[in-house]
């Protein structure tokens, strides 16, 4: 037998909105208290990606004075058939790439490098952290002398081995491969570091219990190790993928995005296009674009480490 | 199954040195605890007997084969850790296989054993949980089936049960024995505890300090310890021990405690002893199931004492007494429960009683 159904709300006395932040219920109080950080959120965050996207709806440039013409969806229609555009995204993407599985590489065998048991272990978790504490126009600068091609380290090398020096980056592979080699050596050791955090927290008895099984050391690694370290990898493809695509010191300092644009980055063109040449509102709508990649590739890695 | 023998096995870390000098042979089929306190060596040795901690000096022999230089998948064994050292990436199956998955056991077989082991174990209904899924003495069942299912010749266990509370110890202290009596497979097992000591043991290896302090059956550890340090270790609550020395007024050798206020001649059989002892200082020892309240046997010892206070355990009373020597625990029956400051005239069962050299700590045998 069904009871009838009873509308509690409609038995409760409706409160006076003095009465509610007097005497406020669990709901008003939990949004009282979010209330200050919400509004600061909004003022450092929403503010200036709403001011980024209201701008690229205009004509908005340094020299234009105080009325912007609104132009709609003209500067996005330009960006998509801006060659520049196409090669400056094809270059983040490809530095994405190419960078982040090498420094996931190399920062796995210096994690593993510094994971082995050391009797003396700061040196080397020292040598692990300096490249990342580096300031990244320094890493560019120091980078930018080694492949000179008068002065440089690595033309020394090639000399000395028997070969012609190379223009490295005067000509757009050489410079291309000479910004990734820069970059993933400065971001390996940031990879290095979190995934030297993962290792640590694998116990040492799993690796003993594995041993005991009869695995050997590579079928440790890849029975062990590699499983366990999974969410630490994630994490660190997460945080360098999103710095990947902000990529812009490096090449800046290394190359100026040349020769003609073959290391210019996204972030690169968007400084060029407001800073050089004072053209906000295009400049606006190329950072907005540039947030919706951004956003589409972190989406994909947040719906991965959900699934794990 | 296997024998292991050990010679003059050593370790040392750097210059400290943590096993010194240790013979032991374990036969095919037997079962030895090694107990003693923490830091005392004993699962050094036994990470040195599977392997994963280098010999520094002597031979381990596993079935007459010398393993010192032997990596652990060269040794045939299988071991419990104290985390259990589960996978957490892998069900309870691929737990219980990865072993054999390593040795290419093909798959049918595989199966088979790992729903043997699991049966075995009354796993079975977990086989496809992950370890975060299950109870402590569920992980504690899978850990032993990773053991069992590679039948190997040797099983070690670090400590298996320390990471259980009080009632799923006790459940799988059980456990352990059942498996042992069905598999009958050459075991050694390092504890802490020794009531898992005594209740799984074909024979205890005392450890302290990295020596070997006693070898031998639960009967003899406990009945008969070699050293003060062996008789305080076994039995809960331990030995009472009172400082004492030997007197010989009118040719019956006497025990005197507390300086000469409570004083009683020596059974018959330590007589003969007893007259080489006098003027020495002992300890006297003592356990608390042999005293008394009521006269028990022929060798008994009087003693004034006042109840401090008494335990109620249930099926028995521990009541702690003080005593012109020193404070005893006494184990009473249920029924008798004295209140705090009662005088009791307490009965020392002397066919038990213990004398250790106060400077060495060696037990004196009559």
């Amino acid at each position: 037998m069904s009871s009838p159904a009873v509308d509690l709300r409609a038995s409760r006395p409706r409160l006076r909105l003095v009465d509610r932040i007097a005497d406020p219920s669990e709901r008003v109080l939990a949004l009282l208290l979010l209330a200050p950080a919400a509004l600061f959120l909004g003022l450092i965050v929403v503010y200036p990606i709403a001011r980024l996207v209201y701008n690229s709806f205009f004509d908005l440039r340094m020299s234009g004075g105080q009325s912007a013409p609104f132009v709609a969806f003209e500067n996005y229609a330009l960006a998509l058939t801006d060659k520049i555009f196409w090669n400056a995204l094809w270059n983040t993407l490809l530095i994405t790439i190419i960078t982040v599985i090498g420094a996931l590489l190399v920062g796995l065998g210096l994690a593993l490098l510094a994971n082995l048991p050391y009797r003396i272990r700061w040196p080397v978790r020292l040598a692990l952290l300096l490249p990342w504490a580096m300031p990244l126009a320094f890493a560019g600068l120091i980078f930018a002398w080694f492949f000179n091609t008068d002065y440089g380290v690595i033309n020394d090398w090639v000399t000395r081995l028997g070969f012609a020096p190379l223009q490295w980056l005067l000509q757009p592979g050489t410079a291309f491969a000479a910004v990734c080699i820069a970059i993933i050596w400065k971001s390996s050791s940031f990879i290095g570091l979190i995934l030297l955090a993962g290792l640590q927290m694998i116990p040492r008895s799993l690796y003993e219990a594995a041993e005991v099984d009869g695995a050997t050391r590579f079928q440790q690694f890849r029975e062990v190790t590699l499983p366990l370290l999974v969410p630490s990898i994630v994490v660190a493809l997460i945080f360098r993928t999103i710095t990947a695509l902000q990529t812009f010191d490096i090449p800046y300092t290394m190359t100026k995005g040349g020769p003609a644009h073959a290391t210019e980055t996204l972030a690169m063109l968007i400084h060029s296009t407001t800073i050089d040449y004072g053209d906000i509102g295009y400049g606006s709508t190329l950072a907005v674009l540039m947030f919706i990649v951004s956003m589409a590739v972190t989406a994909v890695y947040l719906r991965r480490l959900q699934r794990d | 199954m296997a024998s292991v023998e050990l010679t003059r096995v050593a370790k040392s870390f750097g210059s400290t040195k943590v096993i010194h000098g240790i013979d032991l042979r374990v036969d095919d089929g037997e079962f030895v605890v090694f107990v003693g306190p923490s830091g005392c060596g004993k699962s050094t040795l036994l990470r040195m007997i599977a392997g994963l901690e280098s010999v520094t000096d002597g031979t381990i022999r596993i079935s007459d084969v010398v393993v010192n230089a032997l990596p652990p998948r060269a040794r045939d064994i299988a071991m419990v850790f104290q985390d259990y050292a589960l996978y957490p990436h892998k069900s309870v199956y691929e737990n219980i296989c990865f072993g054999l998955r390593l040795r290419k056991t093909s798959a049918a077989e595989l199966d088979r054993r790992v729903r043997e082991a699991a049966d075995i174990l009354q796993i079975a209904h977990l086989l496809d949980r992950y370890p975060r899924a299950l109870s402590g003495g569920q992980r504690q069942r899978v850990a032993m089936g990773r053991a069992i299912v590679r039948d190997p010749q040797l099983f070690l266990f670090d400590e298996p049960l320390s990471n259980l509370d009080a009632l799923l110890r006790n459940e799988m202290r059980t456990e352990i024995k059942k498996l042992h009596r069905r598999l009958r497979a050459t075991s050694i097992y390092v504890t802490h505890d020794q009531v898992e000591a005594m209740t799984l043991a074909d024979r205890i290896v005392v450890l302290s300090g990295g020596h070997l302090m006693q070898l031998g059956s639960p009967d003899d550890i406990y009945h008969r310890p070699v050293s003060k340090f062996v008789a305080g270790f076994t039995g809960s609550p331990p030995m009472n021990f009172l400082p004492a020395s030997v007197a010989r007024p009118n040719g019956v050798a006497l025990v005197e405690l507390a300086g000469g206020r409570e004083r009683f001649a020596l059974p018959a059989r330590w007589q003969a002893l007893g007259a080489t002892l006098v003027g020495r200082d002992f300890e006297f020892g003592i356990r608390p199931e042999d005293i008394g309240v009521e006269a028990r046997g022929n060798d008994v010892a009087e003693i004034a004492s006042t109840v401090i206070v008494t335990e109620p355990l249930g099926a028995e009373n521990l009541v702690t007494l003080g005593t012109a020597g020193g404070e005893l625990t006494a184990r009473f029956a249920a029924g008798v429960a004295p209140r705090p400051d009662e005088a009791l005239r307490l009965r020392l069962d002397l066919s038990h009683m213990h004398l250790f050299d106060r400077q060495t700590g060696e037990a004196l045998r009559p």
